[in-house]
C-alpha cells in the first residue's frame, strides 16, 4: 500500500520520535505520536485533506548493536491521521 | 539507519542473511567433488594426539601433501576474507573486526589443539592405539568445554580483551552459519537413515507446537498474576522465557508495539540464563537420562534459549552421552543428538514469526485499539522468519535428493560434504563457544531483581520440566543408528 508520508520511526529511551524531511513529532505513547504527526504535517504544509495515510519503518539500529545479530526486524506501522 | 521495508531487506546487511551465504558458498564448493574437484579440503582439522606435530592435518586426500600449518593458515585466510567480506556490508567496523576475529580465531584453535589431547578426548577403546592407560574419554566435548570457560573467563575477567574482541564476537553469526552446515550432514545422514530423520523432524514439530501452548500462558500468568508485572513487560517476558529468546523477545516487543528498553532488558538477561542452562543441562541430562539421547537432545532444543546456547549445549550433550554410552560398548552415530536438539529450536524459530503477527493482531485491535492504525500485514511474518533455517533446508533436501535421484554420485558428493559438515562445522560451533562465553557478563545479572527471579523459576519450575515430559512423549523410544567402535 502507498502512503502519502513516510517516516523513520525510534526511540529514544523516553518518547516515541518520527521525523522524515520536514517533519518531526514526538509523543510518550504512540497515539500521542500520532497526534504530533497531524499536527507537524500541518505545519510543514505537506499533504493535506481530510486523511493523511502515513508509513513509520522503525528504524532497527535504535537497538543496541549486541543485539541485532538475534533479530532484523522490530516493526513498522501505517496510521491514518486526520489532517 | 536501518529501516525494514522490501521482503529483500537486510540480505546483505544482517548475520542471519549472512549465515546463508556463508553456508551456501561452502556448500556449493563442497558439491565441486561430484565433478572430482576438491575445492574445500584444504580445511584444516584436529586430531586426536598424543604428538603436537600430528595434531592438525588437512581435511581432504587431495590436499595430502600439505603440511598442516599450511592447511592452518588457507583456513584462516578463506574464512577472513568471507566475514570480512560479512564485516564490511553490515557496516562494522572493519578493521576492529578483523583485528578481533584473528584474536578470536587464534584462540579458538589453539583451545581446539589442546581439546584434542589424548587424555582428555581419547574414548575408552582408543586408550591402547595412544599408548594411554588413563583418561576424561570426553571426545570432541573436551574441546567445547575448554572453549567455553576460555570465553566466560575472558568476558568476566579480562574485560578489556572482551571489548576488543567484541565486534568480531558473534554467536548467532557463526552458530548459523554451522547449522546451515549441519544441513549438509543432516543430508548425509538422511542417506543412510532418511526414515529416522524426517521421523525426528516431525516428531520435532508436534513437541514444538504442544509446548507452546503450554509455556507461553503459564509463563504469562506468572508474571501477571504473582509478579504484577505489566502487560507488555509480561508478554515479552514469556516470549523470551518459553519461545526462542532474544529473537522473540525483539520480535514480541515489536508485535505489540512495547518500548525498545523492554526487549533490551529482557534479552540480557535471556542472554545470561542461556548461559546458565548450557553449563548445566548437558551433564544434568547424560547424568538422569543416560538412556534417553534423542528425548534429552530434543529437550535441550526446547528449554535452551538462543540458537547459539541451545546449538552448544547440544553438541556437548552429543559428545558427553556417546562418551558414555561407549564406556557400556555401545558406540552412537555422531550427530543425531545435536540435530534432536536443533530440530526442536528450528521449529521453535520458524514459528516465532506468526506467534508474532498473532500477537500483534490482538494487541492492534484487542488490548490497544487507537483509531486511524491500520492492519497488521503478513509481510510481517517473513520479515521476522529466520532466514538461516533456508539455507539449513536447502542443504539437508539437496543432499537427500542426491541418494534418492542420483545415487550413483553419492560417493562423489560425499568427499566435499564431508569437509564442510565435519571441520568447518565444528570450527564455527568453536567460534561460537568462545564468543559467546567473550559477551556473557554475570555481573549483569545485577540490578534485574524480580524479573531474573521471575526467569529463574519459570525455567526450573515451568519451562525445563514441561520440556521434558513433552519431549519424551513424541520421542521416547527413539535412539540414534549405531556404528560399529
Amino acid at each position: 500500500m502507498k502512503a502519502d508520508v513516510e517516516l523513520v520511526l525510534a526511540h529514544d529511551g523516553e518518547r516515541w520520535i518520527a521525523r522524515g524531511g520536514p517533519i518531526r513529532a514526538s509523543g510518550r505513547t504512540l497515539g500521542e505520536l500520532d497526534a504530533s504527526v497531524a499536527e507537524a504535517l500541518r505545519a510543514a504544509g505537506g499533504p493535506v485533506g481530510p486523511r493523511v495515510t502515513v508509513f513509520m519503518g522503525f528504524d532497527f539500529d535504535t537497538l543496541p548493536r549486541w543485539m541485532r545479530q538475534y533479530a532484523a526486524h522490530y516493526f513498522n506501522r501505517t496510521v491514518t491521521v486526520e489532517v | 539507519m536501518t529501516v525494514n521495508r522490501k521482503w529483500t531487506s537486510g540480505m546483505a546487511s544482517t548475520e542471519d542473511w549472512w549465515a546463508v551465504w556463508l553456508g551456501l558458498f561452502m556448500f556449493f564448493a563442497g558439491l565441486a567433488s561430484i565433478g572430482d574437484v576438491d575445492l574445500v579440503g584444504w580445511m584444516a582439522k584436529t586430531k586426536t594426539w598424543t604428538d603436537l606435530s600430528k595434531s592438525l592435518a588437512p581435511a581432504g586426500k587431495a590436499y595430502a601433501d600439505w603440511t598442516p600449518l599450511a592447511s592452518l593458515l588457507m583456513t584462516y585466510a578463506v574464512f577472513t576474507v568471507l566475514t570480512g567480506i560479512g564485516a564490511a556490508t553490515m557496516k562494522l567496523d572493519v578493521r576492529k573486526f578483523l583485528l578481533g576475529w584473528t584474536t578470536l580465531f587464534a584462540i579458538t584453535w589453539v583451545v581446539w589443539i589442546v581439546g584434542h589431547e589424548a587424555h582428555l578426548a581419547a574414548p575408552v577403546n582408543k586408550w591402547e592405539k595412544y599408548g594411554i592407560t588413563w583418561g576424561l574419554s570426553l571426545g570432541g566435548g573436551a574441546s567445547y568445554i575448554l572453549a567455553l570457560a576460555v570465553g566466560l573467563v575472558i568476558g568476566n575477567f579480562v574485560k578489556p580483551l572482551a571489548r576488543f574482541l567484541q565486534e568480531a564476537a558473534k554467536p548467532e553469526w557463526f552458530i548459523k552459519t554451522a547449522i546451515v552446515y549441519l544441513g549438509i550432514k543432516i543430508g548425509v545422514m538422511s542417506m543412510q537413515a532418511a526414515g529416522f530423520a524426517f521421523e525426528l523432524a516431525l516428531a520435532g514439530a508436534c513437541a514444538t507446537f504442544v509446548a507452546y501452548l503450554l509455556f507461553w500462558p503459564l509463563i504469562y500468568a506468572l508474571a501477571r498474576k504473582a509478579f504484577k508485572l505489566p502487560r507488555q513487560w509480561a508478554a515479552v517476558l514469556s516470549s523470551g522465557i518459553s519461545v526462542c529468546g532474544v529473537s522473540a523477545a525483539i520480535a514480541t516487543g515489536g508485535a505489540i508495539r512495547a518500548k525498545p528498553v523492554i526487549p533490551v532488558m529482557v534479552s540480557m538477561l535471556i542472554v545470561i540464563y542461556a548461559m546458565i542452562e548450557l553449563i548445566v543441562l548437558p551433564g544434568f541430562y547424560t547424568w538422569a537420562a543416560p538412556d534417553q539421547p534423542i528425548v534429552n537432545g530434543a529437550a535441550m532444543g526446547m528449554t535452551v534459549k538462543t540458537d547459539g546456547a541451545d546449538a552448544a549445549a547440544g553438541a556437548i550433550l552429543d559428545e558427553l552421552m556417546r562418551a558414555q554410552a561407549a564406556l557400556a560398548g555401545v558406540f552412537w552415530e555422531e550427530g543425531w543428538i545435536l540435530t534432536a536438539s536443533i530440530m526442536t529450536k528450528i521449529w521453535i524459530d520458524m514459528f516465532i514469526g506468526v506467534w508474532a503477527f498473532l500477537l500483534a493482531l490482538v494487541w492492534v485491535y484487542k488490548v490497544e485499539r487507537a483509531p486511524g492504525q491500520r492492519a497488521i500485514g503478513p509481510s510481517e511474518i517473513w520479515l521476522r522468519f529466520p532466514k538461516f533455517v533456508l539455507g539449513y533446508l536447502l542443504c539437508w533436501f539437496a543432499y537427500t535428493a542426491i541418494a534418492l535421484f542420483w545415487p550413483d554420485v553419492m560417493e562423489a558428493a560425499r568427499v566435499g560434504a564431508k569437509t564442510v559438515e565435519s571441520p568447518m562445522r565444528k570450527m564455527m560451533f568453536m567460534l561460537t563457544f568462545v564468543a559467546m562465553g567473550v559477551i556473557t557478563d554475570f555481573a549483569k545479572l545485577k540490578g534485574m531483581g524480580r524479573l531474573a527471579l521471575l526467569y529463574g523459576l519459570s525455567l526450573v519450575f515451568i519451562i525445563a520440566p514441561t520440556a521434558y515430559v513433552v519431549a519424551w512423549i513424541f520421542h521416547r523410544g527413539m535412539m540414534p543408528p549405531t556404528v560399529a567402535g
